[in-house]
This record gives structure tokens, sequence and C-alpha cells, in this order.
């Protein structure tokens, strides 16, 4: 009688002891994982150390070369110059403006036939999200060098530079925002006998919405910066003004260029900002 | 020829995981019934639901709606199909951000343009019906509210508001008191009920309280494993057979022993 149960107690923490024995290998197996990812990174470190021929020295002896720079060259600003940076902080707006437009257009497009809930066909899709990550894999500011070359200089090769980036960015966003929507709302609609444009118009785009004008603002915010530096390669704006006084040495005129730039950030991200509060 | 409103013929479905939600389902529905379809989690009762308004694509047999063969319509003969059939749903499944009354106007989408309906362009006469939908619901003050602001049970009287919107032939209700408390439950389900009666609309309603479907149905089907073992009246349905769809011989014997 007694013979079974000291069995089975035996039995019990024989099989306790080997869920032990798992629990202690598989602790080892990840503090394995963990002391190799670490090394790696060391290795990675130290690579990009020697490559980049970085000293922290250079750290001290670049900050007073920078402080000199600053405080002989840069200041104080010559505010008397502030007329002439007018027209390239307009052009700017402008580019950032136009070119958020056009790739809003076409990203609406393109990420209602990318998202697998709202394209025509899954081949449709796939072939518009590899557009999107075509246009999203060159930053804007290559496009600037390639449109530079191919229209000339000037705002227009800017604009489009930021357009055609643009769709690489709000593209994907607004597809994967389609695609995060609650498929039983609109299948609610869909039930009613409403057709494609009826079911994208009245289900899909309230859900679509707050997300739409979010992207599409901190877009705009995007825009500027890019536009921004845009004009060093030609390509129109605020950046093609600084470029030009930093090239001719005018370092003091550059710097009111260089706070023109940072008050229109400024200004447009508060103006998104109440815009996104109000829309929203 | 018959007057049979609505016929299923051994229908089936299966899922691309290898589920058998349905197995030669074979019914048949008159005009103005109000049907209740019970039976387990799981047992098929949605998709049953869904293979009749197309949400779902049945794998093989026949869905004869009016004495027209549905079953594999397509474009714009399916959406002039499931303009004739409102559905109502577990989660009421409104649009949260647009207004209640935009909701109940959705219903009337399968009647209007392309471009009209997209945009949101509804007649004046659509949104004086919608309104009087609204009063006919008890939610006549909340039309202008965004649905999401309402309560469970409003929400889910403008689904029914929505579904009548489309001046429907027949009425699918899943699970439509579901997520809901006891007295909002009777209420939605009066709701129902009234509205199926005084329009003549044919309603099948699928639901987990069999007491409740006991009350309000006028024929009760059971469904078990993607098979029908029970369809009667609700008199009909004793408690050993509410065991045998539900399978709970050994609980219930225990329990009464």
């Amino acid at each position: 009688m007694n013979l079974p149960l000291e069995e089975a107690l035996q039995q019990q923490s024989n099989k306790q002891q080997l869920q032990y024995e798992a629990y202690k290998s598989r602790k080892r197996s990840l503090l394995y994982n963990r002391y190799f990812i670490l090394g790696i990174l060391a290795i990675l470190i130290i690579w990009s150390w020697v490559g980049t021929k970085f000293h922290i020295m250079d750290l001290f002896s670049g900050f007073s070369n920078m402080a000199i720079f600053i405080f002989q060259d840069l200041l104080p600003p010559d505010f008397t110059t502030i007329p002439s940076f007018v027209g390239p902080i307009l052009e700017t707006l402008y580019m950032s403006y136009v070119g958020l437009l056009f790739s809003v257009t076409f990203s609406l497009f393109f990420g209602l036939m990318a998202a697998k809930n709202t394209t025509v066909h899954p081949a449709v899709a796939i072939v518009s999200r590899s557009f999107i990550a075509f246009l999203r894999s060159i930053p804007a500011m290559v496009w600037g060098i390639l449109l530079v070359a191919a229209i000339g200089l000037g705002p227009l090769a800017g604009t489009l530079a930021l357009g055609l980036s643009g769709i690489g960015i709000l593209g994907k966003a607004f597809a994967d925002l389609l695609e995060e929507i609650d498929e039983n709302q609109v299948n609610a609609v869909r039930a009613t006998g409403a057709n494609w444009y009826q079911v994208i118009g009245q289900a899909v785009w309230p859900q679509f919405k707050p997300g739409f004008v979010g992207w599409s603002l901190y877009k705009m915010d995007l825009n500027i910066r890019e536009a921004s530096v845009l004009g060093v390669v030609g390509a129109g704006g605020i950046g093609f003004a600084l470029e030009g006084s930093i090239s001719l040495f005018q370092y003091q005129q550059a710097s009111v260029g260089i706070l023109a730039i940072f008050a229109l950030i400024l200004v447009v991200e508060f103006i998104t900002a109440k815009l996104r509060e109000k829309i929203i | 020829m018959t007057d049979i409103f609505l016929e299923t013929r051994n229908l089936k479905k299966v899922y691309p995981d290898g589920t058998e939600a349905l197995k030669n389902i074979t019914l048949t529905f008159n005009k103005g019934e109000l049907v209740s379809i019970i039976g387990p989690s799981g047992a098929g009762k949605s998709t049953f639901l869904r293979s009749i308004n197309r949400l779902n694509q049945p794998s093989s047999g026949e869905v004869i709606f009016q004495n027209e063969q549905i079953t594999n319509v397509k474009g714009k003969k399916l959406l002039l199909v499931r303009r004739q059939i409102g559905m109502i749903f577990q989660d009421f499944n409104l649009i949260k951000r647009s207004t209640t009354v935009r909701n109940v106007l959705h219903g009337r989408l399968g009647y209007m343009s392309s471009l009209k309906g997209a945009f949101g362009r509804f007649s004046e006469e659509d949104v004086k019906e919608a309104l009087a939908i609204l009063r006919r619901v008890g939610l006549e003050d909340h039309a202008f509210k965004r649905a999401d602001e309402l309560s469970g049970g409003q929400q889910q009287r403008v689904g029914i508001a929505r579904a009548i919107a489309q001046k429907p032939a027949l009425i699918l209700a899943d699970e439509p008191i579901a997520s809901l408390d006891p007295s909002s439950s009777s209420n939605v389900m009066n709701y129902l009920k009234t509205i199926s009666e005084e329009d003549g609309i044919t309603t099948i309603v699928n639901l987990h309280q069999v007491d409740v479907a006991k009350r309000f149905a006028s024929r009760i089907i059971g469904i078990k494993a993607g098979e029908v073992v029970f369809d009667g009246k609700p008199n009909e349905l004793t408690e050993q057979r509410i065991n045998e769809i539900y399978d709970q011989r050994g609980l219930v014997n225990e329990l009464t022993s």
C-alpha cells in the first residue's frame, strides 16, 4: 500500500528536478544570447570609432574653434539684411505647401490602392506598395540634386523633390492607417448595399480622418525643414539664400538667415498644432 | 410560385483553416416570421447569417431569396440584394465618429448614386425619413450626437434604425443583445419584434439566451456544430431538447440529482 505512494512522490520530485534543470538551461542560453549581442555592439562601436578617426580631444579643440567662429564671424547678426530674406522665406513656405498638396493628393490615391482592405485588387496593392517604397528610399535631398539637374535651378525643383519624397512617407503612413481601421464598422456599411465609393466615403473616411490630418500637418512641419536645406543644392528657398551668403563669407548675414529659419519653423509648428486641435 | 420567402439548400462553409462551420444547412423561412437561432458559441450561427447577405461566401449549397438564386450574384446585383437585407451586429458596428442620424442615413446608400453617397449628400426626403425612424426607436433627441456618445442599448437601437432605413424585406440580427444588460436587452428585442410585426419584415435573430428566444420568437432553430438539431415552436423546445443543443446533459443531471 505504501509503495505506490512513495513511488508517485519520487516521480513527482524527479519531474520537478527535471523542470528546474530546463528552467536553468533556458536561463543560461538567454544569458549567452545577451553576452553575444553586447559583444557585437562593442565590436561595432570600436570599428566605427577607428573608422571615423574619432578622438575625444577633437571635441575640445573643435569646441574652441566653434566658439571662435560663432563669436567672431557669426555674431552679431547683421539685421539690416532682413529684407533680402523675406522673399526666400516666403518661397520656402510656398515650396513646402505646394509640395505638401502634391504629396497628399497622390498619397491618398496610392495609399488607398496599397492598403489591403481598400485596394481594388491584391496585385494593385503590391504594385502600389512597391512604388511608395521606391519613392521613400530616395531622400528629398537626392531628388533635389536630380531635379535641379533635370529642370534647372529654382523652387520648382525643390517643390517636386518635396512632393515626390512626401509620397514615399505619406503614402506608407496612409496605407498603414487604412489597414488599422475597424473592419467591422466597414462591413456594417457594406451590408447595407453600399458600393466601393460609398463605403470609402462613409465608413472608411470618418475613421481615417484624424490620422490623415495628423500626418499631413506633421509632413508640413517636416517640409519646412527639408525645404530650408534643399536650397543648398540649388532647389530654391531660404537655403539657397543662406548658401549664397556663406559662400561669400558673409557670415553675419548668414546668421540672420539661420534665425529666420528658426523663426519660420516655430511659427509653422505653432500653426499646425493649433490646426490639429481644431480639426481632430 | 411558392410562398417560401427565403430558403437555404445544403449550405456548407469550410474556412481556409479547415474548420467546417456549416454542414448541409437546409432551411426555409416564411414571410414575416421572427425566427430565433440558438446554439453554443462556434456552432455556426454567425456564419449562417453572413452567408445569406454574403459577407461570407458559402463553400457550396444555395441561398434562394424571394425566388431568386443569390448564392453567386456579383457586383451591382449583389448590392441590390444586400439593400433588401438589413443587418444588426453584436457590437453595433456603427461608424463611431459619425452622428447618429448619419449612421441611420447609411441605410439609404444602396438607393443613391456613387458620388452622392460617397460625399453624404442625402436628400431632404431621406433625412426626414431617417429622423422619423429615430423617433420610432425613441432616439430623436440624440440625432446629432456622435454615435459613440450613446449607451450600448441606444447604439443598438441606432443599428436597428439603420436597418429599417434600408426598407428591407429581411433583417438579420447577429447576437444583437450579447453586449447589453438585461433591461436594454428586452428593450432592443421588443423593438425588433414590433418592427417585424408592424412592417411584416422577416427577422432572423441569433441568440445565446434561450429564455429570450422563447419569449420573442415565433419559431426556434437550434444549431450545433454546423447542423440543424432543432426546428419548431417555442413550446416544443423542452429542457431535454435544450440540453441536447447545448450538450449539457451531464451538468444538468448533476444539478437535478
